[in-house]
């Protein structure tokens, strides 16, 4: 056995390679009148964000092809994308928007996925005075840092997505309220700021927290957390979720027998049929879950972008993330049109704060740090498939259906 | 006292499929010095293996081990002789580069496959438990467990009883007097990789039931075995299995009275106080040449 300390540098170099990471991209010079407006943005094209990173450049993709179908941005110039893969990797997100900004000279900015990715990106928009709407950025530390140039094209920040359920719970008649929550978090800029929003709301409502842990994303194995859950005896469960931590935890409970009245969690049910074949169809039914997009959706432009998507994707399913990039590119574009230009990037991070934008998503508006102050869609496994249930004017479905009713627990 | 005894048996049962999964990889150090990164990576391969299968025939996922075990013993072959082979004798840092390439090449391939969306293996008695009085014993685990325990009793058999086992042994112990008395240690290393990856491949069944797994799941997989066998002591069989049993018994402890917040850092803190006690880990030999080196 060789000692450890020979294997020492090549721990380092791995460390190394890791850190590292890649990009790549297209490299486009010019600019000009009458030449493309380059639209650029750096995507986690490869590593874990991938697939919703591929779905957010199908999405910017939809809206280029849309944009330049109609004559283009502003001035009859067309829409040019120039996407670069950040690998998922906080280091190279930040090379790669610099290098957009200085090599590829874009003359508009477009933000990437995930809070992680989006918090270092941003600084680099700033700090170039660019503006920089991003499509999935939730967290509200985003937004605590006095930015200008910043703006989140969802419905509402992390901490106000599940504001409309938890409203929903508060008021239900007496006999079918929850009295106790059980809140087990993943330790995320995303998840845990949604269960700490419903939370507040739920406990001014007298319903009381009976457990609140927080795990890590390594954290493979629920049944201890489960079972801690079935003996604080809650009735609600309130779950900040990824996917696959989301799928663990309701298999966990199923497990163990225990079925508590109403569950909600985040992100995982939003991923439809992966959901459904993760924790099995048959237990889906009265799942409830923050969403910001709806294929069914009324609202402007979105029966377009969903044709427009399956005609250049196919399949059946419009991804979430493909329309929160479209919804951003919508925003980006709306400003650029009410200004008539693309050269003062200041004058339209002013419009952006001060009118609303119609996006397929609804309509949108910020305040001056670029939080969005609108409400977020809930959404329901009924029948099993997704569908909107809260508010009123967007539900797909006439009610809530109050309960979580899995249809495989036990033995 | 419920609690606690329902957190041991839930402990017990994660800790026999860690072991299972940690087996190869300090086997395949223990004879050929190589900490194989690509170990996690053959893991997922193997899941999703199990995923095409059970989804194309139905066949139970944990059946599909007499599937799996085979392809991954061909495949860890495979890439012993293409790769491993050149520089086997070579610094260890040049495998540990080699083989955390390996594990790249797999993770971009299975991304190529099978797409970068968690995948789920998902036969009925997932979400069911066996219950005695207020304890619950997940079916999945329970099943997961004993299987993992054959396999390790057929590898302790193979390792002891046969002339293959003894070749490994010999090959680990003294590679220079295994050859004295003809044991080729090149095809014996080129079985023990093989015979490590097949390891991965009957884990790699199990963890697709037990977990939802997509291609980079790998990178926790073998953080979480690399601490297994040096709390157990690197290259030792038994050693990994009384690590495996503390690591697991230790996240569930530490998930029920501490915090699951705490349920990664603690195993850690386990193996760093373990190693300041012995430095080679609990099962682990101290040579001549570490002491001087």
């Amino acid at each position: 056995m060789r000692p450890l300390k020979v294997l020492l540098p090549g721990l380092l170099a791995v460390a190394a390679l890791v850190g590292a990471g890649c990009g790549s991209g297209n490299d486009n010079g010019g600019g000009g009148s009458g030449s493309p407006i380059k639209v650029g943005a750096s995507l986690p094209l490869t590593g874990d964000f991938s697939e919703p990173g591929k779905a957010a450049k199908q999405g910017y993709q939809v809206w280029q092809a849309i944009v330049n179908e109609k004559g283009g941005l502003v001035d009859g110039r067309k829409v040019k994308m120039v996407i670069k893969d950040d690998a998922s990797n906080q280091n190279t997100i930040v090379a790669d928007y610099n290098a957009l900004i200085s090599k590829d000279k874009v003359n508009l900015l477009l933000g990437t996925f995930s809070s992680l990715l989006n918090l270092p990106a941003s600084s680099v928009a700033e700090r170039n005075r660019m503006l920089y709407v991003e499509p999935a950025g939730g967290s509200p530390e985003m937004f605590s840092r006095g930015f200008k140039y910043l703006f989140f094209a969802q419905q509402a920040t992390a901490d106000h997505q599940g504001d409309v359920f938890a409203d929903y719970v508060k008021n239900l008649p007496a006999n079918e309220r929850p009295k106790t929550a059980a809140y087990p978090t993943l330790d995320d800029p995303f998840a845990q700021p949604t269960s700490q929003g419903i939370e507040k709301v739920l406990k001014a409502g007298g319903i009381k927290t009976v457990y609140r842990k927080t795990y890590t994303i390594d954290q493979k194995n629920f049944d201890s957390i489960a079972n801690s859950v079935k003996a604080s005896g809650a009735d609600l469960v309130v779950h900040g979720a990824t996917f696959e931590d989301g799928v663990g935890l309701v298999r966990a409970l199923l497990k163990i027998g225990y079925t508590p009245k109403m569950l909600y969690q985040t992100t995982a049910p939003s991923l439809g049929d992966q959901y459904a074949k993760g924790i099995g169809k048959e237990n889906t039914e009265g799942v409830f879950y923050a969403v910001s997009h709806s294929a069914k959706a009324k609202t402007p432009g979105n029966e377009q972008f969903v044709a427009k998507y399956k005609e250049m994707f196919g399949g059946t399913e419009v991804p979430e993330d493909a329309a929160d990039a479209y919804a951003a590119a919508q925003v980006l574009q709306a400003a650029v049109k009410a200004i008539g230009g693309i050269d003062d990037q200041a004058k339209l991070a002013d419009w952006l704060h001060k009118n609303k934008v119609d996006t397929i998503l609804g309509p949108l508006n910020w305040d001056q740090a670029g939080r969005p102050q609108g409400k977020f869609l809930v959404g329901q496994w009924q029948n099993g498939a997704p569908e909107i249930v809260l508010p009123d004017a967007a539900a797909t479905v006439d009610s809530p259906e109050p309960q979580w009713k899995p249809g495989g627990s036990g033995t | 006292m419920t609690e606690f005894l329902q957190t041991l048996i839930l402990g017990l049962l994660v800790g026999g499929v860690y072991a299972l999964l940690a087996s190869g990889l300090t086997l395949i150090f223990g004879v050929m010095n190589v900490i194989n990164i690509a170990h996690g990576a053959f893991l997922i391969l193997a899941a999703f293996l199990t995923y095409s299968i059970w989804s194309a025939t139905g066949l139970d996922p944990l059946a599909a081990i007499v599937i799996t075990t085979p392809i991954m013993f061909v495949c860890g072959w495979v890439v012993y002789n293409l790769t491993l082979r050149r520089i086997r004798t070579g610094p260890a840092a040049a495998t540990v580069l080699l083989t955390f390439g390996l594990a790249l090449v797999v993770e971009g391939l299975m991304g190529i496959i099978w797409g970068n969306t968690a995948h789920a293996v998902t036969p009925p008695y997932v979400n069911q438990s066996f219950h005695i009085g207020s304890l619950f014993l997940p079916k999945a685990q329970v099943y997961g467990g004993l299987i993992a325990i054959a396999v390790l009793a057929a590898l302790w058999i193979v390792l002891t009883r046969s002339w293959l086992g003894r070749a490994i042994r010999a090959a680990a112990v003294n590679p220079q007097g295994a050859a004295l008395v003809g044991v080729n240690v090149s095809a014996v290393a080129a079985a023990t990789f093989a015979v490590g990856v097949a390891s991965a491949g009957a884990g790699g069944s199990i963890v697709s039931v037990l977990y939802p797994f997509l291609p980079g799941s790998h990178y926790v997989w073998i953080s979480r075995l690399l601490g297994i066998i040096v709390l157990g002591g690197m290259g030792s069989l038994p050693g990994a299995l009384i690590g495996a049993l503390m690591l697991g018994l230790a996240e569930t402890l530490t998930v029920t009275y501490i915090s699951p917040a705490w349920a990664t850092a603690v195993p850690y803190a386990l193996v760093f106080v373990v190693l300041l006690a012995r430095p080679h880990g609990i099962l682990g030999t101290r040579l001549r040449e570490d002491v001087v080196t």
